[in-house]
């Protein structure tokens, strides 16, 4: 008995990151090998064209999952009954902008988007937020979603996350599917924090932990905390434009984890609405290292904190806060 | 009482025979791998979408020492994904390194078409490039490596590789027309409004160009009514010979239009396509278009690179035969084979 379609929103789907994400998730790599979808791409009237250039060659790949594509301009249609909404698009910082003009701009899409998503989308709609300032863009539209309930909005650090993974996996000549649970605490942005106190490897003798492996303190706790953190910019440097490949595929990661749950003894990072726990401050969206079950994510509780990773935390925490009354003041 | 079932015993010291083994990597090179079809095909092979979802794979990437930022970029985002199916990136600009021990060799790398530039100009500059990759493909792939030739004029580029490395078996190289059998398959899905999974047979004759023949006229769909004839449910011949052709042929064109840049997505994803048939085998029934090496099949000419429909089985295609051929496509598929003839004079010309 085939699957029931489900419905997946991309924002911004004319652009690059979008371009990349809607093959994976037409051939099931967001949300598994037999799970048909539906995708809904919206953009800006000015990309309508692009975007229909879009809609053509998910025609053209003859797609067996891809049950159907909507390409629209509008929000409601674009909204309309999605059970999942990744939101790539937002207004990126051009040469010259301050940092408030970015945010003033994103702040007026995401509170429209979360009118139209509370308003249409079907219930308990799994929402991503991909464009930057990716934390507070989520926040925004938290806030003005109400009836979404918290828990179901979440902003994209996979991708820091999978990036903590590929320098760990290169330092250590091991393969990326034998480390895990490393974790990106706080903003997606250069105060993020990537944490390998927890993080292990797969060896012939067992689990060992990443530190006792790798055995440079001084190159985890600098050089690879600003690789990962300043890895998007060196990115940009080689390719001259920058991730799409990348953080298609850790937005996949990110929803299938998510729906389809982690696997026993692993956890992964995702942005999502803080409860206090780590003594970071409620009423943020800062990352976490969580485990999914159930459709639903879980902050691993119980992880000892020490100092170094302390501050790292609260000061992206500050800046998450800061984000947080920019915002506001846009508003008002 | 035994103190150990023979079971218990075996797993304690033969552990490997219970467990899985995971498959020993494939290695798959992608030629013109900075480019866009590049690098959305690269992302999808790493993803297990060419050779399976439990198929680990090493990526080779080969481009121009121009390109050499863009490609270590994409060699960086690779790593960045953190893929549990890619076991190692090769980026590359050096030939040798690129084919070593390739057992798939995907070749989008070629020397594009430019504003106002002829088919013989095309055919001139790229007919070096195949040249030297056939030496490096004998001298370095693996044995039985199977390639595809993306880059335009795919046919007559996958002719020269052949004629160059005569050490590589002919079966083993072929072009792309998928992405037009696929782009087919589609026209007819919307005509019949119905999904394109429940259309197949579609076939793509002949020279992946303007002379290609896009034929329905042996395909089928599912319908409320079960499995019917494409020709029968789209009872118009007119239709078929003429719109579905062109909107086919032009569909390209129409895409960069649209976008402003050439279809990259679909072609990625109708290479992806082309290479997990040939190695995994069609569904039965089903039937998939290659460019292969023309065996006189339909009175085609031997000796030329020909998108015929194939079925495959263990890693081999071979050519659906007995197919009924009408006099209209009998003239195309003949128009299109003059001009893979000709392409063949023009690249001897060059060599």
């Amino acid at each position: 008995m085939a699957k029931e379609p489900m419905r997946v929103l991309v924002t911004g789907a004319a652009g690059q990151i979008g371009y990349a994400l809607v093959p994976m998730i037409a051939r099931g790599v967001m949300l598994g090998a037999d799970q048909p979808v539906i995708l809904h791409m919206l953009d800006i009237p000015p990309a309508v064209e692009a975007l229909n250039g879009v809609k053509m060659e998910l025609v053209d790949a003859a797609f067996p999952l891809l049950k159907g594509v909507v390409a629209t301009t509008d929000a409601v249609e674009a909204c309309t009954g999605v059970n999942v909404a990744v939101m790539v698009g937002g207004f990126p910082r051009k040469e010259g902008m301050e940092r408030k003009d970015v945010m003033s701009k994103n702040v007026s899409i995401y509170k429209s988007q979360a009118s139209a998503l509370e308003a249409h989308a079907a219930p308990n709609c799994k929402v991503l937020v991909v464009a930057n300032p990716a934390n507070t863009n989520a926040l925004i539209l938290k806030e003005f979603a109400p009836s979404i309930p918290e828990k179901n909005i979440t902003c994209l650090t996979r991708l820091d996350h999978n990036r903590a993974f590929g320098q760990i996996s290169e330092r250590l000549n091991v393969q990326v599917s034998d480390v895990k649970n490393a974790i990106i605490w706080g903003n997606h942005s250069s105060t993020q924090y990537p944490d390998v106190n927890h993080a292990t490897v797969k060896t012939p003798n067992g689990e060992k932990p990443v530190r006792e492996l790798v055995a440079n303190d001084e190159w985890l706790n600098t050089e690879f905390i600003s690789t990962v953190q300043q890895r998007g910019a060196a990115i940009i440097k080689a390719r001259k434009f920058s991730s799409a490949l990348s953080a298609a595929s850790s937005a996949c990661d990110h929803i299938r984890n998510w729906v389809l749950g982690t696997p026993e003894g692993t956890f992964v990072s995702m942005g999502v609405y803080s409860d206090g726990s780590y003594g970071v401050p409620a009423g943020l969206i800062y990352s976490f290292p969580v485990t999914c079950s159930g459709g639903d994510w879980t902050i691993v509780q119980g992880l000892p904190i020490d100092k170094f990773s302390r501050e790292k935390m609260d000061a992206t925490a500050q800046e998450l806060s800061e984000e947080k009354a920019l915002a506001y003041s846009c508003l008002n | 009482m035994p103190s150990k079932s023979l079971l218990q015993r075996l797993v304690k010291w033969c552990p490997w025979l219970l467990r899985d083994e995971p498959k020993r990597p494939v290695k798959v090179l992608v030629t013109g791998a900075a480019g866009q079809i590049g690098y959305a095909v690269v992302a999808m092979i790493a993803r297990g979408l060419m050779l399976g979802a439990d198929q680990p794979v090493v990526l080779h990437m080969l481009d121009l020492p121009r390109s050499r930022d863009a490609l270590n970029g994409v060699r960086m985002e690779l790593i960045d994904a953190a893929l549990p199916l890619l076991r190692g990136v090769v980026a590359t600009s050096d030939e040798a390194e690129a084919f070593d021990g390739v057992n798939v060799a995907i070749l989008i790398g070629g020397s594009p078409r430019r504003e106002g530039m002829e088919r013989k100009d095309l055919i001139a500059k790229n007919v070096p490039i195949y040249k030297s990759q056939a030496a490096a493909l004998q001298k370095h792939a693996a044995p039985n490596c199977k390639v595809l030739v993306v880059a335009n004029p795919a046919n007559t580029n996958a002719l020269v590789l052949k004629e160059f490395a005569p050490a590589v078996p002919a079966k083993n190289i072929s072009c792309l027309t998928r992405f037009d059998h696929n782009r087919a398959l589609g026209q007819v899905a919307q005509k019949l409004n119905v999904h394109v999974g429940d259309v197949k047979n579609a076939i793509i004759w002949g020279n992946h160009s303007s002379t290609q023949l896009p034929d329905a006229s042996h395909g089928t769909a599912w319908t409320e009514r079960g499995e019917r004839p494409v020709r029968e449910l789209i009872a118009d011949e007119t239709w078929l010979r003429e719109e579905f052709v062109r909107t086919v042929q032009q569909r390209g064109a129409a895409v960069i239009k649209a976008r402003g840049q050439s279809s990259s997505l679909s072609a990625a994803s109708a290479t992806c396509d082309h290479m997990r048939d040939w190695i995994l085998g069609t569904p039965k029934g089903t039937w998939v278009s290659m460019g292969v090496y023309s065996d006189g099949s339909y009175s085609v000419p031997d000796g030329l690179f020909y998108s015929f429909p194939v079925t495959c089985e263990k890693g081999e295609w071979s050519v659906v035969q007995g197919l009924q051929i009408d006099d209209f496509a009998r003239s195309k598929m003949e128009a299109s084979a003059s001009e893979l003839m000709e392409e063949k004079t023009i690249a001897y010309e060059f060599l």
